[in-house]
């Protein structure tokens, strides 16, 4: 009994050490206030001199409905399709970022965690219209001690790439005119007639610019030549306003003024809906002067795409640095990502991780690399952690060098530690993983590890990683057993009563997914029920009471159509209903996919 | 003036010394959270229960879905109810401002008692449902934000709350749950799987309990006999072991062990021990606990079983009753059938409707109707401000908003200084929160649900005044709602504040005609919706002046009534005939559906480039906003509902095209129609053909001529100033 006394305080003594260890670690809480040039080089520096770089995501909330969750007997496909649908409703209020090196047992992190809101800063309507909240998630982040008057009064705000391009149009921006390169072909009478007038106008207006240069004018003269001329201030040089109503006349007014290029610098005057409104030449009274306006006007033009790319700036450098980044659940995050501050998500799977490579050419999924070590469960991160401890001798030494952090900014403040948890596991992982092959060259950390055999896998929850290819994968152990996806049943529609009712698990109220063992007998099944079951009479009699069943293609097309009801006994009805309708959609794709069977989330029929 | 006040306020000084314990102007409103909302809740009632009035506001997460599902003109009365219904449903409310005011003839003022309640959609219940879930509009959060919304109170702390529906629904799930539990109340049928000792500490772990258990069976037996005091040497031993009595019955409670420890000491008990029975009930304290119970018999043990179960029972029922929260503030305005006072309030009372009653009804007819059962006296004080000349005088045109019309009539709180306001007949309104009283109270700050009621409730007072209703003179038992100046307006609420459209909640009429008023007339132009067709997925380049060209080519210059740009890409275009929008429909589709050369010179194909260019009557836009789908863009909305067609002509004309049935149709020159149609399809081709031949013929307009520029004509370019 002793033993065990001492053997509890043990335990428990080591797990209040890591407790205290947690609380120890100093992250880097940045906000609107503190979202500075000089913040953005330190987060620079620190990837630049990384090995790897954490990422971990706050989001608003995941799924709406309980089988919207990435489920043991998704494919890759239907899974990116679920994380898809979250990705595009829901919000990331965080963004948790680690760049850290490994030398040998030794992690040096540099966490940062940034507070995120999408405001509508330039009052365009974007980042986004609206998102949603799942209340549960709310309720156990303000747990833990969220604060969300921090995340919304000073989070950051940003636009994604396909939004700024978008952005710069609808703005009415400032463009520095580039006098076109070669010069214009023949012009017509109109045009040499519209030229002409230009060239006067602007002339004349220069000329009296220049004039009012050298004497001081009664205000009331100034004012009046202003009104006469049409001139303008731009900042404290003058400068002429001339519509344009064509990209045509646009080069036209160009090309006049390159004749006045000592003396004015030509602006362009964006529309709100793309093309140009007005070219806006801008008076500078020497070739000193030029340069100034110049420079004046590039930095401004810095200073407003900062303001436009807000928080993607961060993105923006981990994308330049190319270097390896690790999440836990990579196929959440990423369409995350990619939907807030890339563009829109494609609707194929394929596509997105096309794209995505673009970006991020080497992603590490934690759940993989746990796979690795223990096959039989996909881990949580605490869970993972102590499972590693409990197995194996793997001593990480997490530093974070404290540099001037401030105490209050991380007073109280549990915010992001998540990030420095996967550095620490997958830190664990390679070490683990290090030691029970031999594909290892000693001497640097991180080159160590093939990485590459684990990049870029989207690992749904279970062992459904479908590879680049969309091949099937030969994961089957323990308790998981390989299965097409054609095997595969849904039912729905059948009374409590009925013995299929009694059953435990259902994946959604009143719907269940039955597997058959063996190949064919789904569809003689599906069959079987289409029919009315003519041939078994309790079938017949489950059928009679309103049973329907649905094959995994139904199931399918319920994502790919996205209808996205509370149960899925209601989507799949209406899937069969779009099916119906157009019965030559359905079989696109002849390809199977094999899926994992894991007992413990899916019923098997053999038990009954 | 204003030495008078201060005269009055000395003079009332004494008297409220007595009562209260401060009188500083400057205490806060109550603000209610989890915390004091059991204590806050008695005192309310009895605030409620002696009110005139009460005054409701509500702060929301946002207000509308989509930008195409904001409020315009254009919307019809079903169609904004389905707005209005949208919202409600998707969006949280965060805020709940309910304001007493009761008029003590004594002091010859109202007395208000400002709440502020945080509500927060909170799941208390298990459900294998659907996660509770709500839409936030940016806009609105950071609007929140700017007047300093607590967003951190509001989610830690704040209210939850169940509708009617959702406790009726949770009271009989429950109950079946305990009659299935009933059913199968003999523990042997089920779980009798063994679990399979895994490992070597399994094991030892079950022949350790097994020893325990015997030797505490073994104690209490042995107590039995010898009546000696039985001190339990578990219970000093170990912490996890604690003998007790339950339900008259000696019992053991196991704490600190692991489920799966749990499920092994079932397992032990249940395979040696005849006497012995394991029961999970909650304490006084709600707490659940894990018990060994010793029983005398079989029978016995099933009489315990039965009574555990009922324990279970109760104290699920007392968590859904606990879970009703806030709902029970509404529970009391409802019942006490009090008049309700709201400031444009008509989404206000849907969010109340689809939180606290039940989901909201698909016409606003009914919803009306069912309004009017919960409430049967609410009055808009919108439509009071607009409706009533005298006030109409007072407010003079300016805006109707509810900052601006309590900075007009109530100057004196709005500003605490006096002023010659245009408000000769006042009426004093003194704040009490707890203990504080103050009769210049005004300390709220703007849009938070407690002060915008209070103001609400300010205005209200006021324009009661100025419609000669004398509080002084009532009896006190009067009841204001039936007061007859007031009959006029009572139940009547903006539908849309925009089209004008008012709705009496006690018959679900709509109309503006109920207010017999010479302004509205004015300010709306009628709206004639067979005259409408909606366009969308056209070109995001087209400006509202380029399609008006493009119709007007075809149907006349003075064809189209007035063009509206829903968004980017998305039109109503209102023309002055029905007739002329059918035929718009039609030849959309005949366009379509040829591929001759006609088709692409006609004016319409630069509307129609692309292929996504969707046409519609008013209809579908209903259909459209009656999804529970909210896209940004209008076009995504009508793809994602699934449109697959690309025009859908009017009713009336969908019977005359199932004539045409059967019939090819896509070639104009040789479609063969019954002798009725047969002069439209004349028209219609007439109509292709002189458009497409006018384009031609006029092509070079004076734009052209002076500037040369190689784009077609545009009105733009005509503008062009030099």
């Amino acid at each position: 009994m002793s033993r065990r006394r001492l053997l509890c305080t043990k335990v428990s003594a080591r797990r209040t050490a890591a407790v205290d260890d947690s609380k120890r670690w100093k992250i880097k809480q940045v906000t609107k206030s503190n979202f500075t040039n000089d913040l953005l080089e330190e987060v620079n520096t620190h990837i630049l001199n990384s090995d790897f770089i954490a990422v971990s995501l706050q989001n608003s909330g995941s799924y709406s409905a309980p089988w919207q969750r990435v489920l043991p007997f998704d494919t890759a496909e239907t899974a990116y399709l679920k994380a898809k649908h979250a990705a595009e409703r829901f919000q990331v209020l965080q963004f948790a970022l680690c760049p850290f090196t490994l030398r040998a047992s030794k992690l040096t992190a540099h966490p940062f965690n940034f507070h995120l809101f999408p405001r509508d800063e330039l009052k365009i309507g974007m980042p986004s219209y609206s998102f949603s909240c799942q209340t549960s998630y709310l309720t156990s982040m303000a747990r833990v001690g969220f604060d969300f008057n921090a995340c919304i009064y000073d989070g950051i705000s940003y636009l994604s790439r396909a939004q700024e391009s978008a952005a710069k149009h609808q703005m009415g921006n400032l463009v520095l005119g580039a006098h076109a390169v070669q010069s214009l072909p023949a012009s017509s009478i109109a045009d040499a007639l519209f030229s002409e007038r230009i060239k006067s106008r602007v002339a004349h207006w220069r000329d009296a610019c220049k004039d009012s240069n050298s004497r001081i004018e009664d205000p009331l003269v100034q004012s009046l030549r202003k009104l006469v001329l049409r001139s303008e201030e731009y900042g404290s040089r003058p400068c002429l306003d001339i519509d344009v109503c064509s990209e045509r006349q646009v080069e036209l007014v160009l090309e006049v003024l390159k004749d006045f290029s000592d003396d004015l610098v030509p602006l362009l005057i964006l529309s709100k809906h793309g093309g140009t409104q007005a070219v806006r030449p801008v008076f500078v009274s020497s070739k000193d002067d030029k340069a100034l306006f110049e420079d004046e006007l590039k930095i401004q033009e810095e200073e407003q795409s900062k303001r436009i790319r807000g928080f993607r700036e961060v993105i923006d450098l981990i994308s330049a640095s190319q270097k390896p980044v690790v999440a836990h659940n990579s196929i959440n995050d990423f369409t995350f990502i990619h939907s807030k501050f890339f563009g829109p998500l494609p609707p194929s799977i394929s596509d997105f991780k096309h794209s995505l490579r673009s970006f991020f050419p080497c992603i590490v999924d934690l759940n993989r690399l746990i796979k690795e070590v223990s096959p039989l469960k996909s881990l949580n991160i605490p869970a993972a952690l102590s499972y590693l401890r409990s197995r194996f001798f793997a001593p990480i030494d997490v530093e974070i060098p404290d540099e001037g952090l401030s105490v209050e900014l991380n007073e109280g403040k549990i915010h992001g530690h998540n990030v420095i948890r996967i550095s620490q596991l997958f830190a664990k992982l390679c070490l683990v993983l290090k030691s029970g092959r031999s594909v290892l060259q000693a001497d640097d950390g991180h080159k160590a590890l093939s990485i590459e055999d684990y990049a870029n896998i989207f690992y749904p929850c279970s062992s459904t990683s479908l590879e680049n290819s969309g091949e099937e994968v030969s994961i089957s152990s323990g308790y998981t057993r390989k299965l097409s996806c054609e095997n595969l049943v849904f039912l729905w529609g059948f009374r409590h009563e009925t013995p299929l009712g009694e059953l435990k698990r259902l994946l959604s109220k009143g719907c269940v997914v039955v597997a058959f063992w063996k190949p064919g007998y789904s569809e003689a099944f599906l069959e079987e029920v289409g029919h009315g079951a003519i041939n078994c009479e309790a079938l017949r009699e489950m059928v009679s009471d309103g049973l329907r069943a649905a094959s995994y293609e139904t199931y399918k097309n319920v994502l790919r159509n996205g209808i996205w009801d509370a149960d899925l006994a209601d989507s799949l009805e209406k899937a069969l209903m779009l099916t119906g309708y157009s019965s030559s959609e359905v079989d696109l794709e002849p390809q199977a996919f094999e899926i994992c069977w894991d007992d413990s989330t899916v019923i098997n029929l053999d038990d009954l | 003036m204003k030495n008078l006040r201060q005269i009055r306020a000395l003079v009332i000084s004494p008297a409220l010394l007595a009562r209260t314990l401060c009188t500083c102007p400057t205490f806060s409103l109550k603000n209610v959270t989890k915390s004091n909302f059991a204590s806050t809740l008695g005192d309310l009632r009895r605030h409620i229960s002696s009110a005139d009035f009460v005054a409701v506001d509500l702060e929301m997460t946002g207000v509308t879905s989509a930008p195409w599902r904001e409020s315009f003109e254009f919307d019809r009365y079903d169609v904004r109810y389905l707005k209005v219904k949208d919202s409600a449903e998707k969006f949280a409310v965060v805020q709940f401002g309910v304001c007493p005011f009761r008029w003590d003839p004594h002091k010859h003022s109202f007395v208000a008692h400002p709440h502020n309640f945080y509500i927060f959609p909170r799941q208390e219940l298990p459900a294998d449902g659907p996660s509770y879930e709500f839409l936030c509009q940016t806009t609105s959060i950071d609007f929140l934000a700017r007047y300093q919304f607590d967003f951190n109170a509001c989610i830690r702390e704040g209210l939850s709350y169940l509708s009617r529906r959702q406790e009726d629904e949770a009271l009989s799930r429950l109950k079946s749950a305990y009659d299935a539990m009933l059913i199968d109340s003999c523990p042997t049928t089920k779980e009798v799987k063994d679990i399979p000792l895994a490992s070597m500490a399994d094991i030892l772990f079950s022949e350790r309990m097994k020893i325990r258990f015997h030797e505490w069976r073994g104690g209490l037996l042995q107590e039995r006999n010898e009546v000696s005091h039985f001190n339990g040497s578990l219970t000093d031993s170990e912490q996890q072991f604690e003998t007790i009595f339950f339900k008259m019955r000696p019992a053991l409670t196991l704490k600190g062990f692991t489920s799966h420890q749990l499920r092994l000491i079932q397992e032990v008990i249940r395979k040696h021990f005849k006497d012995l029975t394991y029961v999970r009930a909650y304490d006084e304290n709600s707490i659940l606990q894990k018990l060994i119970v010793f029983v005398d018999s079989e029978d016995d043990k099933i009489e315990l079983m039965r009574e555990v179960k009922n324990g279970l029972h109760k104290e699920a029922e007392k968590k859904i009753k606990a879970a009703v929260g806030f709902r029970q503030v509404i529970d009391i305005i409802s019942e006490e059938k009090k008049l309700i006072v709201g400031h444009n309030c008509f989404l206000d009372l849907a969010h109340i409707y689809s939180k606290f009653f039940g989901p909201l009804p698909p016409t606003a007819e009914e919803f009306a109707c069912h309004t009017h059962k919960f409430f049967p006296h609410v009055i808009d004080t919108k439509i009071l401000l607009n409706a009533d000349k005298v006030l109409q005088q007072l407010m003079k045109k300016t805006s109707t908003s509810l900052s601006s019309a309590f900075t007009l009539l109530c100057p004196e709180i709005a500003s605490s200084k006096t002023s010659n306001s245009v408000c000769q007949p006042r009426v004093d309104v003194e704040v009490q929160v707890d203990d504080m009283r103050s009769s210049n109270w005004n300390s709220g700050a703007k849009h938070e649900a407690g002060y915008d009621a209070f103001m609400t409730g300010c205005v209200f007072a006021q324009a009661c005044r100025h419609l000669g209703i004398d509080f002084e003179s009532a009896s006190p038992n009067e009841n204001l709602a039936h007061n007859e100046k007031l009959q006029k307006y009572v139940n009547l609420v903006y539908l849309s504040w925009n089209s004008g459209d008012v709705i009496n909640l006690s018959n679900g009429n709509v109309g503006a005609e109920f207010l017999n008023l010479n302004a509205y007339m004015k300010r709306f132009a009628k709206i004639s919706y067979p005259n409408i067709v909606l366009i969308w997925g056209f070109p995001s380049k087209l400006k509202a002046i380029d399609i008006k060209e493009c119709l007007c080519k075809v149907f006349g210059v003075s064809s189209v009534t007035s063009i509206y740009h829903l968004d980017e890409t998305t039109v109503f275009v209102q023309f002055s005939k029905a007739e002329l929008a059918s035929d718009f429909l039609v030849l959309k589709e005949r366009l379509e559906s040829s591929n001759d050369p006609i088709s692409v010179l006609h004016p319409f194909s630069k509307l129609f480039e692309g292929v996504n260019t969707h046409a519609a009557g008013y209809e579908i836009y209903k259909e459209i906003c009656g999804s529970p789908i909210s896209e940004v863009s209008f076009s995504e909305q009508a793809e994602a509902v699934g449109i697959k067609w690309k025009t859908r002509l009017l009713d009336s004309t969908r019977a005359l095209e199932a004539k045409r049935h059967g019939q090819s149709g896509t070639e104009i020159e040789r479609v063969s129609y019954g002798s009725k149609d047969t002069e439209k399809s004349e028209k219609i081709k007439r109509l292709i053909l002189k458009t497409t031949t006018n384009q031609h013929g006029n092509a070079c307009g004076l734009g052209d001529l002076l500037y040369g520029a190689s784009d077609p004509p545009r009105e733009e370019m005509m503008a062009t100033n030099l």
